[in-house]
């Protein structure tokens, strides 16, 4: 028997770990209809929602080179109105069906995004499916969509987190799409409803889609409504277009965005690194997760939490389907920006030189495969997961063996991951602030390029 | 309809820690939240920001988890954790891996019991949160719109007037004493509410709260200022600059009736109505019809707030729109609600959508990897707030049963200039900020 609780004293370290209970991913229902269209099914019936998401392996990368964010103004006015309802129909329906609807677009793919009571999860398939298939593109929706992203524009053009975005990503893409984040004013103002149609026509093809849908349902039934709202939609599947290649970038280079008086910098840098599909993926994930890429990383225990130069500091490997870039970041004060790249780099080049720690292994291990897993507990978490298995193709057993991928990686896999991907002898570097405070400390990290707001060369 | 009904479990331990469990097995996590009844509102004047200043403190080491430890142990163990400061409450909270409860139970007891930090911590976090209000507010357009526009001019009392994320001066100000007494004010055992839920059987939940809590001594009642607003007689009206940002942008804030009564689910309904998306009234009319608005929507903090709350409406008219005819735009979307009342056609959908709006809320709540925060958040304050965390079960009835009559008489007793408030952030000159 033990001693009762009152009397114990305090541990004085940590209880350990219980027993853990495995992490059971929902099975999944896959198919491909007659006409192409590829379905995901996955039950999570904790609480009454669905959440239907159609996806389009289409994006603004492959409209770049002629009318760059086409395919999120499209998405946008996809919503506003099809054959049968008006735009004013469309919000109506969605709320009667206690329902969200989202359309968007990135570089890769457009969706249509639907979540809403599982009381009515017919009702929003059709709805789905009246969007994906009958949308009308009304004149007088497209000309305010058109007028409403001309002023996100001019606001996005005020934020420094937007514009360190926007130079990187020029920066680093070269003449690939992906370097294009957002159209130009012009670009916009050129934009004929005719080219929204013909996107659409082209792209929202069943051949060119993924349905996944999560929530609270029996995948039987399920399986059935969406033949009746989807079966019969046929287009023929889009060409696969081709990219030029980005450029390689060797030797570090500065660009500097100008925006005179403002009171903190952005700062951020990396290089292009890899896709989900490299052998290198999973060490490269957990080099980030002991780099930059946790609340306990090196990076923000250094630059936060004891040099106190910045609030949400971190570094992330991104992936978009055909290239991956590595990125390091922080939004700090004025007069430490050159203090903040050299911890950068320290940091980087120290995971580049020096085997991690046992414990730091252990314990990034551990962060990644516990919160990759968190995912399975939430409807919008699960659809995450899904739609990175099924958008990006990997293996049907993804979710189910990341954990031991993850698990049976060493010091030395990270050692090699860091030396291939944070390549700090050629990073691009990103600083927007005041040139007149900022210019000489960035200046001791290479040549340097300014612009203004708008892109003009200074 | 299809009911949910969420299990939850309550008691309170000897030193007065309330402690609330929700058992659900579908998957192998937990969440746990320590919501402790302190925020912003009623900081020591003078000391605007220390509320939040102070959330950071406690993740600057206690006894036995020296700096650093407590992240280091939830992130190790597979979770999450955060902080976050509200106007009455300050929360703390993880997800992790169920067989990580313990050790959760065990940090936050630690530093419930026993705060650890010094001068160099103080400082550090103090420029932390510099930085933290430069990339939130400062150095953002429209940064801090309009929760911290608003209340200065809504308000008359300081605990709801003040500047929230704090004056640097006032971050200056602060000290290690300031840091302490703080924590002996408030952050005893008997001002604060445990939340579990989760991967976890309610009993042996209760009894590894016992264990790690309850020899963590109460303290005395904290002080509870009277925050009521004296009555307001006239509309109110302010003006902001808004230094990086090219277009003006309106709030306007109604102020709510108390909490819990009658007249705040009519009100709660009211904001449906006007609010919540491109159904909404005002969207509908400024953005999609009258084609005045580039952005028009607002909402309301219902269920964390214990003290004057407004509604809010933000709108961002197009350029060539003058502020005073979008808000007179936006009045006329108002005279409509107060003359013509709301259709049971129109009420009735919008119930639904609180319905799904709910459900989701308890789901998730905080993007898709902290699951159940919405839950966590919303028995911690129907605990603190209401004494009565089942009211996670109950409340949807009672905004359901809010009659189209009781709607329209609330409108014409809350939607009037002399209960509301207006900011302008208005652009200063063009280019100015290239």
């Amino acid at each position: 028997m033990s001693t009762p609780a009152a009397v114990n004293p305090t541990p004085a370290v940590p209880p350990a770990l219980t027993a853990e209970r495995p992490v059971a991913w929902p099975k999944r229902t896959v198919r491909t209809l007659a006409n192409g269209l590829q379905v995901v099914l996955a039950e999570s019936r904790a609480f009454p929602k669905i959440s239907a998401h159609l996806f389009f392996c289409s994006g603004n990368a492959v409209v770049a080179h002629n009318a760059p964010g086409l395919a999120e103004i499209t998405a946008s006015v996809v919503r506003t109105g099809t054959a049968s309802r008006t735009s004013r129909r469309i919000e109506e329906d969605l709320r009667r069906m206690g329902a969200d609807l989202g359309t968007q677009a990135g570089a890769d793919s457009s969706a249509i995004a639907a979540s809403g009571l599982a009381e009515f999860s017919s009702g929003l398939l059709d709805l789905v499916a009246d969007l994906s298939r009958n949308a009308s593109f009304p004149e007088g929706e497209f000309e305010r969509e058109r007028r409403q992203k001309l002023e996100e524009l001019k606001v996005e053009r005020t934020s420094p987190g937007f514009l360190v975005n926007e130079r990187f990503r020029r920066v680093l893409f070269g003449e690939h799409p992906y370097a294009i984040v957002a159209p130009t004013e012009a670009q916009v103002a050129a934009y004929r409803r005719e080219q929204l149609e013909d996107f659409y026509r082209r792209n929202y093809a069943p051949a060119n889609a993924l349905l996944i849908v999560v929530g609270d349902f029996s995948s039987e039934s399920m399986l059935a409504d969406i033949g009746k709202s989807f079966g019969s939609w046929k287009a023929p599947q889009p060409e696969a277009p081709r990219f030029p290649e980005p450029p390689k970038h060797s030797g570090r280079r500065v660009r500097l965005v100008h925006m005179p008086g403002t009171v903190q910098t952005q700062v951020l840098l990396g290089n292009l690194a890899i896709t989900r599909h490299d052998p290198d993926w999973y060490r490269s994930v957990l080099a980030n997760a002991i780099f930059g890429g946790a609340f306990h990383s090196r990076l923000v225990v250094n630059i936060r939490e004891q040099k106190g130069y910045t609030y949400s500091p971190g570094s992330g490997i991104n992936a978009l389907r055909q290239y991956g870039y590595f990125t390091v970041r922080a939004a700090v004060r004025n007069g430490v920006v050159a203090a903040t790249l050299t911890e950068m780099f320290y940091e980087m080049d120290r995971m580049r030189s020096l085997p991690v720690t046992a414990e730091e292994l252990e314990s990034a291990r551990n962060y990644l495969t516990g919160v990759f897993s968190l995912g399975v507990a939430t409807q919008a978490g699960l659809l995450t997961q899904l739609s990175t298995v099924y958008l990006d193709r990997l293996p049907e057993d993804y979710l189910e063996t990341y954990r031991e991928k993850v698990r049976a990686l060493t010091a030395d896999d990270v050692l090699a991951a860091a030396r291939r991907h944070f390549d700090s002898a050629n990073a691009q570097i990103v600083v927007v602030g005041d040139r007149e405070q900022i210019g000489e400390q960035a200046a001791l990290f290479g040549e340097v390029e300014s612009f203004d707001a708008q892109g003009n060369r200074l | 309809m299809k009911k949910l009904h969420i299990p939850v479990e309550h008691t309170t331990l000897a030193n007065g820690l309330r402690v609330v469990a929700s058992p659900d097995r579908s998957a192998p996590f937990v969440t746990v939240g320590v919501y402790y009844q302190i925020g912003f509102r009623i900081e020591p004047c003078g000391r605007s920001g220390f509320a939040h200043l102070f959330e950071h403190m406690m993740f600057q080491g206690s006894e036995h988890a020296g700096k650093m430890e407590h992240i280091r142990l939830i992130n190790s163990s597979g979770g999450l954790l955060n902080g976050t400061t509200h106007y009455d409450l300050t929360n703390y909270f993880e997800a992790v891996p169920s067989n990580a409860l313990e050790r959760v139970l065990w940090l936050e007891a630690d530093r419930m019991r026993a705060l650890k930090v010094d001068d160099e911590n103080l400082r550090n976090q103090r420029d932390v949160v510099k930085e933290e209000v430069r990339v939130n507010v400062m150095n953002q357009p429209y940064g801090g719109f309009p929760w911290l526009d608003l209340p200065p001019v809504a308000f008359r009392k300081w605990p709801n007037a003040h500047n929230f994320y704090g004056d640097f001066a006032d971050l200056d100000a602060a000290t290690l004493e300031d840091v302490r007494a703080f924590f002996r004010t408030y952050y005893a055992p008997n001002n604060a509410v445990l939340v579990m839920i989760g991967d976890l059987d309610a009993r042996e939940a209760f009894s590894l709260a016992k264990r790690h809590f309850e020899n963590i001594p109460p303290g005395p009642t904290p002080p509870r200022p009277d925050v009521s607003e004296p009555p307001q007689t006239e509309e109110r009206i302010g003006e902001v600059p808004e230094k990086l940002g090219p277009l003006a942008a309106i709030a306007i804030g109604y102020t709510m009736p108390p909490r819990g009564t009658k007249e705040w689910y009519a009100a709660a309904i009211l904001d449906r109505v006007l609010h919540g998306g491109r159904a909404g009234r005002v969207h509908h009319r400024l953005v999609l019809e009258k084609q005045i608005a580039v952005e028009a929507d607002g909402g309301v903090e219902l269920f964390d707030t214990n003290g004057p709350t407004q509604m809010v409406t933000r709108i961002v008219p197009k350029p060539e729109v003058a502020t005073g005819a979008a808000i007179a735009a936006f009045d006329a979307v108002i005279h409509d609600v107060t003359e013509k009342g709301i259709p049971e056609d129109e009420l009735d959908p919008v119930k639904v959508k609180l319905r799904a709006d709910f459900y989701s809320m308890l789901e998730g709540g905080m993007g898709s990897y902290m699951p159940r925060f919405g839950l966590m958040h919303y028995l911690a304050c129907f605990t603190l707030f209401d004494g009565d965390p089942d009211r996670v079960n109950t409340i949807l009835d009672q905004f359901l049963a809010v009659a189209p009559a009781d709607a329209q008489a609330l409108a014409r007793k809350i939607l009037v200039p002399q209960n509301r408030a207006i900011v302008v952030r208005r652009p200063v000159a063009q280019g100015a900020a290239r």
